[in-house]
């Protein structure tokens, strides 16, 4: 897949400050997912693939192109939802948008129509004639995304779509982010410091560590390579531990009927399970261990592999 | 992305001319500013002065209708410089009011609630983003001083004939770069203000405490330090000499200030010192980041 942004040796300086030092990579996946903790330039390169600021040294390309030599012909194809409040308060929700929209190029019908469609689609069509100052934050954020998409872009920054969102709407959000992202004509890079919003939504991850790159990883690629981890609990084994061998399986017992594995690509669940029943062994339970995106995060951030830890998310009782 | 569908879909269709963008910022400026019935009745107030010059000017050239008023032609004042000069000074208070009003609201709106931001994501720049904005102010101002005057002068020229056109040309000029002058210095400082307090009210008072405070600052000033130079800052004198040169009124009837001490080009230097600071000012920041140093 051709890269959608690429980094070279950027640098940026904000007075005598180094921002974000020598960044070097690209980025090609369908949503990006921009990781690290506060203060680590994620922002800071938002706003550069914005930009707003110029590099010291090195340059960013977006689709190919030079951000600082074809700017205006690429801010055309990016949508941005910032991270901090970001609206016109005493517009209603629809004009706002299709303003928007018709300063990103549209003619003023197609605004007219695509903000309407854009209102819709984020949940707020019941609202879009309200006043956008009187919304709620969590409106705020979907009226925030509903100018980000409004002129369908080819790209959209989304930097930190979920900050102060209650439980109901970041779901919501990331839903939307995640249909987004399935219409395979948009590429989506979020901004976020909650693991779980890139994990849920992002197919490949950058994580800045004091304006470094710490990783880049591809996320799909790390869940297919662990998904084979398993951590088992059995009552009654029966000799299922030395049948797992035949198939192949590294397997070890920790007692109590605990065992790891470590499944060979070939080898599928299912026969796990029917060696169980051809050995009346019962699975107690089941955790599929794959390596998260925290414990890729951890390792990014120190540098050292952290301890294995079980993803309540994987869990399978039986 | 359709309704119905309400699933995600880019746009295909056909894009504006990217050097039409700002005019997108000027309509929605229009349409914010007139959608306020006090504000669209006072720019029709603002008209008067114009109706009123109309008027007189039909006054003048009829005989008829100096008969019904008992006036005789040597009782009327004569329509010269001097006469644009005060139509002028009219109708520039009743723009100043009209841009200390509108100007604030739209700029602080947009850094009120950081959606500067949102603009310059777009394929808008800076440079673009204000353009926009001056153009509603420039054309409201415009239809206020300088287009009226210029009718107003056309209609004369038509009644008197007998040559005052030719005799009176420079008045033309004079009327155009008066009206340009008061607008880019009202226009500027008015952008500047509201972009430097984000705070509408606040800037709106900044703007008449400017014409209306600074001036008592700068002859408070000149008159402890026994010097002229504080004039400078009496922003309704500086304005009336500009104009008072432009329109040719002689010196003997410049009781504005103290400038007939000052040398003629520094009510120049005035107004565009004020002008570059504001366009500093803006340059400084009119940014979609604010960058803290250190």
């Amino acid at each position: 897949m051709p890269a959608v942004i690429e980094l070279e040796d950027l640098t940026l300086k904000l007075g005598p400050r180094t921002i974000l030092d020598r960044l070097n990579g690209q980025l090609s996946g369908h949503c990006i997912g921009l990781l690290g903790p506060n203060g680590s330039g994620k922002s800071t390169l938002i706003n550069t693939l914005l930009g707003f600021y110029r590099p010291a040294a090195g340059r960013v390309r977006i689709f190919g192109q030079d951000v600082q030599e074809h700017r205006r012909q690429l801010l055309g194809q990016i949508g941005y939802m910032p991270e901090t409040d970001a609206f016109i308060a005493d517009m209603t929700g629809v004009r706002f948008v299709r303003y928007m929209a018709e300063i990103s190029g549209l003619p003023a019908r197609e605004a007219m129509e695509r903000a309407h469609e854009a209102f819709f689609y984020v949940g707020l069509g019941e609202a879009r004639y309200r006043k956008v100052g009187t919304y709620s934050l969590g409106m705020k954020q979907l009226a925030k995304l509903a100018q980000a998409v409004a002129h369908g872009p080819r790209l959209l920054l989304l930097d930190e779509p979920t900050n102060g969102l209650d439980p109901q709407a970041r779901t919501r959000m990331l839903e939307l982010v995640r249909e987004i992202r399935d219409t395979s004509e948009v590429h989506v890079l979020i901004s976020s410091h909650l693991l779980h919003d890139i994990e849920e939504c992002c197919d490949q991850v950058l994580i800045l560590k004091e304006g470094h790159i710490a990783a880049i990883c591809n996320l799909e690629e790390e869940r297919r390579a662990n998904l084979k981890f398993l951590e088992l609990e059995v009552t009654h084994e029966n000799g299922f531990l030395d049948a797992i061998r035949t198939l192949g399986c590294e397997c070890a017992s920790f007692g109590g009927g605990r065992l790891k594995i470590v499944l060979p690509e070939k080898i599928e669940l299912r026969q796990i399970y029917q060696l169980a029943a051809e050995h009346t062994a019962q699975i107690r339970r089941m955790n599929y261990r794959r390596d998260s995106l925290e414990d890729i995060f951890l390792k990014a951030m120190a540098g050292t592999p952290p301890p294995p830890m079980p993803r309540e998310g994987a869990n399978g009782r039986l | 992305m359709a309704v119905y569908k309400r699933t995600y879909k880019a746009y295909a269709g056909q894009l504006t001319p990217s050097w039409s963008r700002f005019t997108v910022l000027a309509r929605y400026g229009f349409s914010t500013l007139f959608s306020s019935r006090i504000f669209t009745a006072y720019t029709v107030l603002c008209f008067t002065p114009f109706l009123v010059g109309l008027g007189f000017i039909y006054f003048v050239h009829s005989s008829t209708a100096q008969l019904a008023f008992g006036q005789h032609l040597s009782s009327i004042p004569l329509i010269n410089g001097r006469w644009f000069f005060g139509f002028l000074v009219s109708e520039a208070w009743m723009g100043l009011i009209l841009t200390a009003w509108a100007a604030p609201g739209m700029i602080s709106k947009d850094f009120a609630n950081n959606a500067v931001q949102l603009y310059l994501s777009r394929p808008l720049s800076r440079v673009e983003y204000l353009v926009g904005k001056v153009t509603v102010l420039a054309v409201l101002l415009s239809f206020v001083t300088w287009i009226p005057m210029l009718v107003l002068f056309f209609l004369q020229a038509e009644l008197e004939g007998h040559g005052w056109l030719g005799e009176n040309w420079w008045m033309a000029g004079s009327i155009v770069l008066a009206g340009l002058m008061w607008i880019a210095l009202i226009s500027l400082l008015s952008m500047a203000l509201a972009v430097w307090v984000k705070w509408r009210i606040a800037a709106s008072a900044l703007m008449l405490a400017f014409f209306f405070v600074l001036p008592g600052f700068g002859e408070a000033f000149s008159a402890i330090l026994r010097t002229p130079w504080g004039s400078l800052l009496n922003f309704n004198a500086v304005i009336l000499m500009i104009w008072a040169q432009l329109f040719r009124i002689p010196l003997s009837q410049r009781h504005f200030t103290r400038f007939g001490e000052l040398p003629s080009w520094s009510p120049w230097l005035s107004v565009f010192a004020v002008c570059a600071i504001s366009l500093w000012l803006l340059h400084r920041r009119l940014k979609a980041r604010e960058v803290e140093r250190g």
